[in-house]
C-alpha cells in the first residue's frame, strides 16, 4: 500500500505542476524554460515553515505567494521582452535561482534542506492534500478555460499584435498568467519538499523546468486532460522501468522532437484525430 | 467635433522619413478617403494612428485627448477600431470566435472580470449578426484558414466593427479584391459611415475611393499633398504629379 | 596582478564563448531559430579532437578533422531537423532543438561512456609569463590567438568575397536578399557548416583548457551562449562578440568579489536579466 501512495503522490505533483506551466505556455503561449525556478521556491518557502512547526497545508499558501510573487516579477520582465527573449529571461531565472540557493547558508546551501518534517497522518495525508490540491488547480484550469479569460489568453497566444488590435490589454493578461502558473508550482513544490523530505539546489535545476515543459509539449500544448495523462505517466514511468531512470533525457528529447515534428498537437491532438477516424 | 487630430507628426527610420510633418484631421460622421501611390507612408500614417509606431516629434489627439503615448489596446478601448491591409485573423479561433472576442473586449479590461465571465452567446450573436452583414453569414464555425483572402478582409471588416469603433480605419480594404469583389466591399463600406462614426478609407483603387467618400486627402513621399473635396482633389494638379507614371482610372 | 590575471583569464574565456556563440547568432540572423543544439555539436567536437589527437598524436589534423566532421553533421541537423518546421513557429524550432540537445547528450553518455575522456598526453600545457608575475598557459595562448585569427578569416571573407557579402546580406534580411537572386538554401548550408564548424572548435579548445570530454560538458555554454546572442541582440555578429568578451570579463571578477552571494552561472545570467531589463534589445541596442 505504502508503494502505490507514493506512486499516487509523485503522479498528483507531477500533474500540478505541469498544469501550472500549462498555463503561462500552454494558455497565453508565453514559453518558459525556468518554471523549475518557482517550484523550487514553493518547495523551500513551505520547507521552512514546516520546520518551524506550522502545518503544511497552511505554509502552502505562502509557498504560492512566495513563488507568485516572484512570477510576477518575471511576468513584468516578459512584458519587456519577448518571444525568444522571453525564453533566454525565464532560463536565467532558473539559473539565477539555483546559483543564489546553493550560496545562502540560511537555506542550506550545497547540501540543501534535510529532515523536513513528515505531514499530518503521515504519507496518506500527503497524498490525501496533494489530490486535493492538484484537483483545485485542475478546476481553477479548466474554468479558466470556459472564461473570458481563457478566451484572451487564447488570443495573446495566437498572435500578441492582433489581439491588441482587439482592444485586450496584453501585458495585464499575461502577468496574470505567469502569476496564477508561478502560484501552481509554487504548491507543487511545497507538496514536492515534503514527499522526498530533502531538497537542495540540484532538485530544482534547469532538467526539472525542461520536464515540465516536455509534458506541457507531449500532453498537447494547452490541452488540460493531454498535459495531466502524460505528466502522470512519465512521473512514475521511471519507477517501473530501468532504462527510462537512466536515460530519461533521451527519451524526453525523442519524444519533444518526434511530438513537435510528427503531432504538433502532442497527445491531446492525436486522441482528437483520432476519434475523428472513428466517427466517420 | 474633430474626431481625430494629427498634429504635425514625424517618423524616421534610421535618418529616411517615412512620414513628414504630416498634420489631419477626421470630423464625427466623416468619411475621408486617403489615397496616395506606394511607398507614400500611408502605412506607417496609420500605424502611428493606431500606437504601432510612436512618431519621433508631433502628436495624435482622439476625443480631444493626447493618446500619442497610450497602448494600441487602450486607444481600441476607447473607440478607435483598425481593418489592417495584411489580413490578420486568429487563426486558432472560428470566424464567429474571432468577431465574438472583438464584441466582449470592452468587457475584458479587467482579467479579474474576464475570469468570472464564462458566458459567451451574447457576443457570439452579435458576432454572428455581423459576419452576417460583410456576407459571411454562413461561415460562422469554418476557421480562418478554410477561407480565401477576400473573405478574410471581410472577416477583418465585421471584427473592427465588433468594436463597435467611433473611428474606423481601413488600411486597403480592397487590396487583393478583384473588380467586382472590390466594388461588393467598397458598397458595403459606404454604408458604414454614421452619424458617429468616422471612417478613414486608405486605398490604392482611387476609382472606388472617388465614388464613396465625399473628402479625399492625398499623400506623397511621407508629406501631405492635397486635402479636400473628392471632385476637386480628383482634379488637382498635384494629384496627376503624385501619380504620374501610374495609371489613373 | 590579480585585477590584470583576472582580466586576462576572463578574456580567454570571453574567446571561448565568442566561437560558440558566432554560430547561434548566424543561426539566428538566418532562421531566426535559437539552436540550443548547437552545444551538443561543441561537445561532439570535443571528443572527436580528444579520440583524433589520442589515436595519431597530432592536434592540428585533430582540429582539422573535428571542424571539418561537425561541420557536415551541422548540414545534417539543419536539413533534418530544422528545415521541415520552418514554416512553424519559431518556438516549436527552439522546442525541438532543446529536445534534441538532451537526447544528444544521452547518445554521448551512450556511446563515449559516462565518465569522459582525457588526453593521454595533454597538449600545450607549457606556462608562459606573458606579464610579469601573470602566467597563462600555451593552450590558452592558442585559444585568444585561434579565436583572433578565424573570426578576423571570417571578417575578412564576409567583407570583400562574393559569398561573404551574399552571406551578410542574407544574413541581415532573408527576404529582401532572396529577391536580389542570392540562393538562400546555399547559404544556409555554408551558415551551418561554419557556425557548427566553430563551436567544433570551441569544444576542442574546451578540452585542452581542461583536460576532459565529457558528455554533459555542452550544458553550459548552451544556456550561456543563448544568453551570449540575446545580449548580443539577437543576430548581430558585432553585439555577439562584444557580450562573449564582457561576459568572460565579468564573470571572473564577478566569482572573486560576489561569488559569496552566487556562483559563477547565476552571475552571468544576473547579468543578462539587468541589462534586459535596461535593454530590452540587448546591449548595442539603441535605447
Amino acid at each position: 500500500m505504502a508503494y502505490e501512495i507514493t506512486v499516487l503522490t509523485t503522479m498528483a505533483i507531477s500533474i500540478l505542476f505541469a498544469l501550472s506551466l500549462n498555463v503561462i505556455t500552454g494558455f497565453c503561449g508565453q514559453v518558459s524554460l525556468g518554471h523549475a525556478a518557482f517550484y523550487g521556491i514553493g518547495a523551500y518557502t513551505a520547507a521552512l515553515l514546516t520546520k518551524s512547526g506550522i502545518p503544511l497545508a497552511l505554509a502552502l499558501l505562502p509557498a504560492a505567494a512566495a513563488a507568485g510573487a516572484v512570477g510576477f516579477v518575471v511576468g513584468m520582465a516578459s512584458l519587456r521582452v519577448r518571444d525568444d527573449f522571453l525564453a533566454i529571461t525565464t532560463m536565467g531565472v532558473a539559473f539565477l535561482f539555483v546559483g543564489f540557493v546553493r550560496k545562502q547558508e540560511m537555506l542550506g546551501g550545497e547540501i540543501g534542506i534535510s529532515g523536513i518534517p513528515s505531514v499530518a497522518f503521515g504519507r496518506p495525508g500527503l497524498l490525501a492534500l496533494s489530490l486535493l490540491c492538484t484537483a483545485l488547480f485542475v478546476l481553477l484550469t479548466v474554468h479558466i478555460r470556459r472564461s473570458w479569460m481563457g478566451f484572451a489568453f487564447d488570443s495573446v497566444a495566437d498572435d500578441e499584435d492582433t489581439a491588441r488590435i482587439l482592444g485586450i490589454d496584453v501585458p495585464r493578461f499575461k502577468l496574470w498568467a505567469f502569476v496564477i502558473g508561478t502560484a501552481g508550482a509554487g504548491v507543487a513544490g511545497g507538496l514536492y519538499a515534503h514527499h522526498i523530505r530533502f531538497i537542495g539546489p540540484d532538485s530544482f535545476g534547469f532538467l526539472e523546468s525542461i520536464t515540465a515543459l516536455v509534458m506541457v509539449i507531449v500532453g498537447g500544448i494547452g490541452s488540460i486532460w493531454g498535459v495531466a495523462l502524460v505528466a502522470a505517466i512519465l512521473s512514475v514511468l521511471p519507477l517501473f522501468l530501468q532504462f527510462v531512470d537512466d536515460y530519461k533525457l533521451l527519451l524526453y528529447g525523442v519524444l519533444v522532437f518526434a511530438t513537435v515534428r510528427y503531432a504538433p498537437g502532442g497527445v491531446a491532438g492525436l486522441a482528437r484525430t483520432l476519434a475523428m477516424r472513428i466517427r466517420r | 467635433m474633430s474626431l481625430l487630430k494629427v498634429e504635425n507628426v514625424t517618423m524616421r527610420f534610421g535618418g529616411v522619413a517615412a512620414v513628414e510633418d504630416v498634420s489631419l484631421s477626421v470630423d464625427q460622421g466623416e468619411m475621408l478617403g486617403f489615397i496616395g501611390p506606394n511607398g507614400a507612408g500611408k502605412t506607417t500614417l496609420m500605424r502611428i494612428i493606431t500606437g504601432v509606431l510612436r512618431p519621433q516629434t508631433g502628436r495624435v489627439l482622439f476625443r480631444g485627448e493626447d493618446v500619442t503615448r497610450w497602448p494600441v489596446d487602450r486607444r481600441i478601448r476607447a473607440g478607435l477600431a483598425l481593418a489592417q491591409q495584411i489580413v490578420k485573423p486568429l487563426a486558432s479561433l472560428s470566424l464567429v470566435d474571432n468577431v465574438a472576442l472583438a464584441a466582449g473586449a470592452h468587457r475584458m479590461v479587467s482579467p479579474l472580470a474576464a475570469l468570472l465571465r464564462t458566458d459567451r452567446e451574447t457576443e457570439r450573436a452579435k458576432a454572428g449578426a455581423l459576419l452576417d452583414f460583410v456576407g459571411l453569414g454562413d461561415a460562422l464555425s469554418m476557421m480562418p484558414t478554410e477561407l480565401p483572402l477576400g473573405d478574410l478582409k471581410r472577416l477583418e471588416v465585421a471584427r473592427a466593427l465588433a468594436l463597435e469603433p467611433v473611428l474606423l480605419l481601413l488600411d486597403e480594404p480592397l487590396a487583393g479584391l478583384n473588380q467586382g469583389e472590390a466594388r461588393a466591399m467598397a458598397d458595403l463600406i459606404a454604408t458604414l459611415a454614421g452619424k458617429h462614426r468616422g471612417i478613414v478609407l486608405i486605398e490604392h483603387n482611387v476609382r472606388e475611393v472617388s465614388r464613396i467618400c465625399p473628402r479625399i486627402y492625398v499623400q506623397d513621399n511621407g508629406r501631405g499633398l492635397v486635402d479636400g473635396r473628392a471632385d476637386e482633389v480628383l482634379a488637382s494638379p498635384e494629384l496627376r504629379r503624385a501619380y504620374l507614371g501610374e495609371e489613373l482610372a | 596582478m590579480l585585477l590584470l590575471d583576472l582580466g586576462l583569464q576572463g578574456l580567454v574565456q570571453g574567446a571561448i564563448y565568442a566561437l560558440i556563440a558566432l554560430g547561434l547568432t548566424l543561426v539566428y540572423g538566418l532562421l531566426r531559430i535559437l539552436h540550443v543544439a548547437h552545444a551538443a555539436l561543441f561537445t561532439l567536437g570535443g571528443y572527436v579532437g580528444v579520440i583524433v589527437t589520442n589515436g595519431t598524436g597530432s592536434l592540428p589534423l585533430a582540429i582539422l578533422l573535428a571542424m571539418v566532421s561537425v561541420g557536415v553533421i551541422g548540414i545534417g541537423v539543419y536539413r533534418f531537423c530544422y528545415r521541415p518546421l520552418l514554416n512553424r513557429s519559431p518556438l516549436v524550432a527552439l522546442i525541438a532543438s532543446i529536445g534534441l540537445f538532451i537526447a544528444a547528450e544521452e547518445i554521448y553518455r551512450l556511446v563515449f561512456g559516462p565518465y569522459g575522456l582525457s588526453f593521454v598526453t595533454p597538449p600545450l600545457q607549457t606556462q608562459v609569463e606573458v606579464f610579469p608575475g601573470v602566467f597563462l598557459s600555451h593552450a590558452r595562448l592558442l585559444v585568444v590567438g585561434l579565436s583572433v585569427v578565424i573570426i578576423g578569416i571570417l571578417a575578412w571573407l564576409s567583407g570583400s568575397t562574393r559569398t561573404g557579402v551574399a552571406w551578410r546580406a542574407t544574413v541581415s534580411d532573408p527576404d529582401i536578399a532572396a529577391s536580389f537572386g542570392i540562393n538562400i538554401e546555399k547559404v544556409r548550408y555554408l551558415n551551418f557548416f561554419i557556425g557548427s564548424a566553430l563551436a567544433a572548435l570551441a569544444g576542442v579548445m574546451v578540452a585542452l583548457l581542461n583536460n576532459l570530454v565529457e558528455p554533459t560538458m555542452g550544458a553550459v555554454p548552451a544556456y550561456k551562449a543563448l544568453a551570449i546572442i540575446v545580449l548580443g541582440g539577437l543576430g548581430s555578429v558585432r553585439g555577439t562578440l562584444v557580450a562573449s568578451l564582457a561576459l568572460g570579463v565579468i564573470e571572473s571578477f564577478g566569482t572573486i568579489y560576489i561569488g559569496h552571494l552566487l556562483d559563477r552561472d547565476a552571475i552571468a545570467f544576473a547579468f543578462l536579466v539587468l541589462v534586459l531589463m535596461v535593454r530590452p534589445r540587448g546591449l548595442l541596442s539603441r535605447g
